[in-house]
């Protein structure tokens, strides 16, 4: 190879590396002027040209958006939902993709496709029915209400499904030939072998829960039963919206996620590093 | 109904015996939060004074409080007491979903000379009556003092015309720099029906026919044209106020209101609502409010609109009795006593809102009392589902303002609309309806899921004793399997059920219409038109994961130690929708945002973005792109890091290139993760709705009505969830077709070796 290619390699890449910090440039300014718009007084937002900065930096609005309303509940009610969401999800979905990524069996394939099917029924027309079913177990205004819609997904079941059917299948013939069970299969080869996968589900599964907003705002009438995202839509009532603390709130609530998910990043790094494949 | 009245009667008798039977009741409103302690005070006055009576307060203060109310009747288990809007009384009514609570009125001692006659008169049909009436407001001009002061400018008189508001707005409106955009606007107008009609009835004319059945020769008549030409003059030709958008994002950004509190809009048109908020403004010292009421037109007569709402109580509620009392109660004198200390509307008993104008430093409530008497019942009190028609008349005004359609034309054919509109109404509310005949029973539906599921497991069992792991696979499926029959398979169910019978949710009656559902969507032009731009929208998604896959790429294999950057990227998936949609729409802001202004840096000309017909598809797209390229990149990089590295080493040892390397091992092995996320995005694409739902409302002029969109407002707003669940079918239908191709010609299932 020569060297002028090898510079414009370099050249090329380089400016592809600018490229992806530029629009991750265009990702955080948003979020810099809800950061801003959450410490500002209340005549100060938008403002025309609009400001960038507050005047003073209000912190209180932090404190007054958190007590304004029982964040602390909604933020254990969430937590408590979206706990159950993970756990259920990574267990279920990693089951039922194992199934049909790896089992033979007949019928498997028409199976998957009716699971997919169900993907595409909007939710807006479940909503009723699904309510319905709550209300008839007497679930109203109960976590089981708010976490059994979450503790599977077919969404989850799709995607690990994918990542199964990428694993080598040499290392599982091994262990059969050593005798394993398909259950030991699936437990000490595959899930260890997922782990960036498995990563992926546990964040989207977690999300899904944290940020669900109609489901939980119908299924509970209480306050003491609601969530964080119901709890920062409570901002905007019928005529008037208090933006500096809904953003404030907004805010609050998505630290839990970014962190997860920098929590969960690790994980993708580990799971390339330690899958074993190497050796 | 006999059943009802027995029941009724029995209650009756058995309240006389036992007199003090310990009773809960559920009240639901839609308070603020700064609303709901004074309502608590008035539920705790209400239960000090009847302490036989256990009340739940349920405050629903977000913007969903119909879709919760909806879901309660539609479950049968509605609260006891709960506000409606005046808009929503004559659907309730003619579906007989709320309990008369005239038959109350005498053995309960209530007085009904107590509120206002006309406001009271809304709730009232022949002579039962619906609702206890909360509280009303007119629309009235808010102005700013300062302003009118320090222009010189003479503050509007009672008597004012349009005329003066015009040469007042002129006056106020300027421009220092010159460049053509004023810096201080004289007045606001948006194209939202609830903020325009007083205009048409101040000149003397209408939208519709007085008995409500048509628009022709009345939206289209030359005074209604010239009432509407006016505001609309005020922003297009007169420029006297700015280019605000629609009014879903001049309302949800809070735009005109937050002009107004920064003194860039010297006049704006407003209800009650924002008075308690200028009052604390005024005592802070930080605006100087006044309050003027809606001009009078220079040749018709003086009018003024009435928003009002009430409380109302469900046909079937357990305790009528003591639901009436208390209903009766949160509109009585000592609740609006109580509630007038937070000035947030009119007090609907007449001799509070007459106390709570002395008790008004500021003066400005006397203002609205003196507008009471010209108020007049608003149609959507008087129309059922007079809120569709709102959204069209809104439509005909965008048509002109934004789209310089001819004024005469298109009020012309937009009256025909409605007069189309008007009649299907009518017939869908000629049915008959049986009261508190049982609803179809969930749990049916239930079963037969469950039936199904355990036949095809059977099956499956069965044939795998022939060879197969089909035993084991059950065990692996079984709770995926029994989550997805409860939660999704039964309401797929019902929906295919209710797709040939007609259900409007608040009432139990389902009759069996056949194919009629389907028959009404296929001439409907705007299923079609909402069908049409579902595939437009769709055309983000392969535009976007070529952009993800980009990043995704750069990010693995040369910022590999940048963790935070890929947080980066996916912050737009983990924050709360609502916010950052707020904050996109500022960006798209045509005069204000920071898209125009990043286009007029670089040398481009400025767009309307979300403003026009033209664009606004595109921008919802870009928002979408941007949305979403946190979770197709997260899920390419998970994808890239289970490709195990000896493959590159041994493609290297091979002596592939880079391009090489990428084409035959990248891409074969990433092709898994590509199908996924194209299946998935395009599956979610095809179901958008919040994005439109926040940002557009389907507008301008339906040009992002999406079929999600389409489907939720014939469920939540026309109440058709029979016809929404065959809309919901054929969705579902095309959305199978578009993945069968994608598997049939991309999705191939890859195994490894």
């Amino acid at each position: 190879m020569s060297t002028t290619s090898k510079s414009g390699n370099e050249k090329r890449s380089v400016a592809a590396s600018l490229g992806v910090l530029l629009l991750a440039l265009t990702m955080i300014l948003p979020f810099l002027w809800m950061l801003s718009t959450s410490l500002m007084g209340e005549l100060e937002v938008y403002q025309f040209p609009p400001r960038f900065l507050p005047s003073t930096f209000r912190w209180s609005n932090f404190t007054e958006a958190l007590t304004l309303q029982p964040f602390g509940r909604f933020f254990l009610n969430t937590a408590i939902v979206a706990a159950a969401s993970v756990a259920g999800q990574l267990l279920f979905c990693s089951m039922a993709a194992y199934a049909f990524a790896r089992l033979r069996f007949r019928g498997r394939d028409a199976l998957f496709r009716a699971y997919l099917a169900t993907m595409m029924i909007p939710a807006m027309v479940t909503l009723i029915p699904a309510f319905l079913l709550i209300v008839r177990f007497g679930w109203m205004n109960t976590y089981w209400a708010l976490f059994t819609p979450m503790i599977s997904s077919v969404w989850g079941i799709f995607l690990l499904r994918q990542f199964f059917q990428t694993i080598p299948k040499d290392l599982e013939d091994a262990a059969r030939i050593d005798g394993a069970s398909e259950v030991a299969i699936f437990w000490r080869i595959i899930l260890p072998l997922s782990r960036p996968a498995l990563a992926t589900l546990g964040i989207f599964a977690f999300m899904g829960s944290w940020k669900d907003f109609l489901w939980p705002l119908i299924v509970t009438n209480r306050t003491d039963m609601r969530t964080v995202e119901v709890g920062i839509a409570n901002f905007s009532s019928m005529y008037q919206t208090d933006w500096p603390h809904q953003m404030a709130a907004a805010v609050v609530v998505m630290l839990p996620i970014v962190l997860v998910f920098f929590f969960a990043q690790r994980y993708f790094v580990r799971g390339i590093t330690t899958t074993g494949m190497k050796g | 109904m006999t059943r009802f009245a027995a029941f009724l009667l029995c209650f009756a008798a058995l309240s006389l015996v036992r007199g003090q039977e310990r009773v809960t009741l559920r009240l639901v409103d839609w308070a603020s939060l700064e609303e709901m302690p004074i309502d608590e005070r008035t539920v705790a006055a209400f239960e000090a004074k009847y302490p036989w009576i256990n009340v739940l307060y349920e405050p629903n203060p977000g913007r969903q409080y119909e879709e919760k109310i909806l879901t309660g009747l539609a479950a049968g288990e509605p609260p006891d007491v709960f506000l409606l809007d005046s808009k929503l009384i004559p659907t309730f009514t003619n579906k007989r979903v709320l309990l008369d609570l005239a038959p109350f009125i005498g053995p309960l001692g209530i007085d009904t000379a107590q509120w206002y006659p006309n406001v009271l008169g809304i709730a009232r049909k022949g002579s039962a009556l619906f609702a206890f009436p909360k509280g009303f407001t007119p629309l009235m001009v808010y102005y700013n003092r300062s302003l009118f002061r320090s222009a010189g400018v003479p503050e509007p008189r009672p008597d004012w015309t349009w005329d003066d508001l015009l040469a007042t707005a002129k006056a106020l409106t300027r421009d220092d720099d010159g460049d053509g955009t004023p810096e201080q606007y004289g007045t606001a107008f948006t194209n939202y029906y609830f903020y325009w009609i007083p205009w048409v009835w101040s000149a003397g004319s209408d939208v519709v026919s007085p008995d409500g059945t048509r628009a022709t020769g009345f939206l289209n008549s030359p005074a209604t044209e010239a009432a509407l030409a006016f505001p609309i003059a005020l922003r297009r030709t007169e420029h006297v106020a700015p280019d605000v958008g629609s009014w879903i994002q001049a309302e949800k950004t809070g735009t005109n209101y937050a002009l107004f509190a920064n003194g860039k809009i010297a006049m704006i048109v407003d209800g009650h609502w924002r008075l308690p908020k200028f009052i604390r403004f005024i005592q802070e010292g930080t605006l100087d409010v006044g309050v003027a009421p809606f001009p009078r037109s220079p040749g018709g007569s003086k009018v003024n609109v009435m928003y009002e709402s009430g409380w109302c109580v469900p046909v079937n509620a357990p305790h009528p009795k003591e639901a009436a009392l208390l209903a009766a109660f949160m509109s009585g004198e000592e609740a609006c006593r109580i509630r007038s200390s937070g000035r947030l509307e009119i007090p609907s008993v007449r001799s509070v809102a007459e106390e709570s104008v002395g008790s008004d430093p500021t003066g400005l409530e006397r203002v609205f009392l003196d507008e009471v008497p010209f108020c007049r019942q608003p149609w959507g009190s008087v129309i059922e589902r007079f809120s569709e028609i709102e959204w069209t008349l809104q439509d005909a005004v965008d048509e002109v303002m934004v789209n310089n359609a001819p004024m005469h034309e298109t009020m012309t054919r937009y009256a025909r609309r409605v007069d189309n509109e008007l009649a299907e109404i009518r017939k869908a509310g000629s049915t008959e309806f049986t009261p508190l005949k049982e609803r179809s029973e969930i749990l049916t539906f239930l079963w037969i899921a469950l039936g199904a599921v355990t036949t095809v497991s059977a099956v499956i069992y069965a044939r795998s004793k022939r060879g197969g792991q089909g035993g084991l696979a059950l065990g692996f499926l079984a709770p995926s399997m029994l989550h997805l029959v409860v939660f999704t398979a039964t309401p797929i169910l019902f929906a295919a059920y209710l797709s040939t019978h007609r259900w409007d949710m608040v009432v139990p009656d389902q009759p069996f219409v056949g194919l009629q559902n389907f028959r009404e969507m296929f001439t409907d032009p705007s299923f079609w038109n909402a069908l049409g731009n579902t595939f437009i929208f769709s055309l983000h998604v392969p535009v976007g994961m070529l952009v993800a896959l980009g990043v995704a790429l750069v990010l693995h294999t040369r910022l590999r130690g940048l963790g935070f950057l890929r947080a980066l990227y996916f912050l737009p998936s983990v924050s709360s929708f609502v916010a950052i949609a707020l904050v996109w729409m500022w960006i798209y802001h045509p005069s204000f945002g920071a898209a125009n202004l990043f286009l007029s840096i670089v040398g481009l000309p400025k767009l309307e973005w979300l403003n026009s017909s033209q664009t606004a598809m595109l921008s919802l797209m870009l928002f979408s792109v941007w949305l979403g390229l946190g979770y197709q990149m997260v899920i390419f990089l998970a994808g890239l890091q289970g490709i195990p590295g000896e493959l590159y080493d041994a493609a290297r040892i091979d002596g592939a290139g880079k391009f090489a390397r990428f084409r035959s091992v990248t891409f074969p092995l990433l092709k898994p993760t590509t199908f996924f996320i194209l299946v998935t995005s395009l599956i979610s694409s095809f179901q958008v709705f919040t994005t439109v739902y926040v940002m557009t409302a389907g507008g301008p002029v339906g040009s992002t009505d999406v079929i999600v969109y389409h489907i939720y407002k014939a469920a939540w707003e026309q109440l058709r969830m029979g016809y929404a669940s065959a809309v919901s079918w054929v969705l579902f239908l095309i959305i199978m077709l578009a993945t069968w191709l994608q598997f049939k010609t991309v999705g191939s299932d890859v195994d490894y070796q």
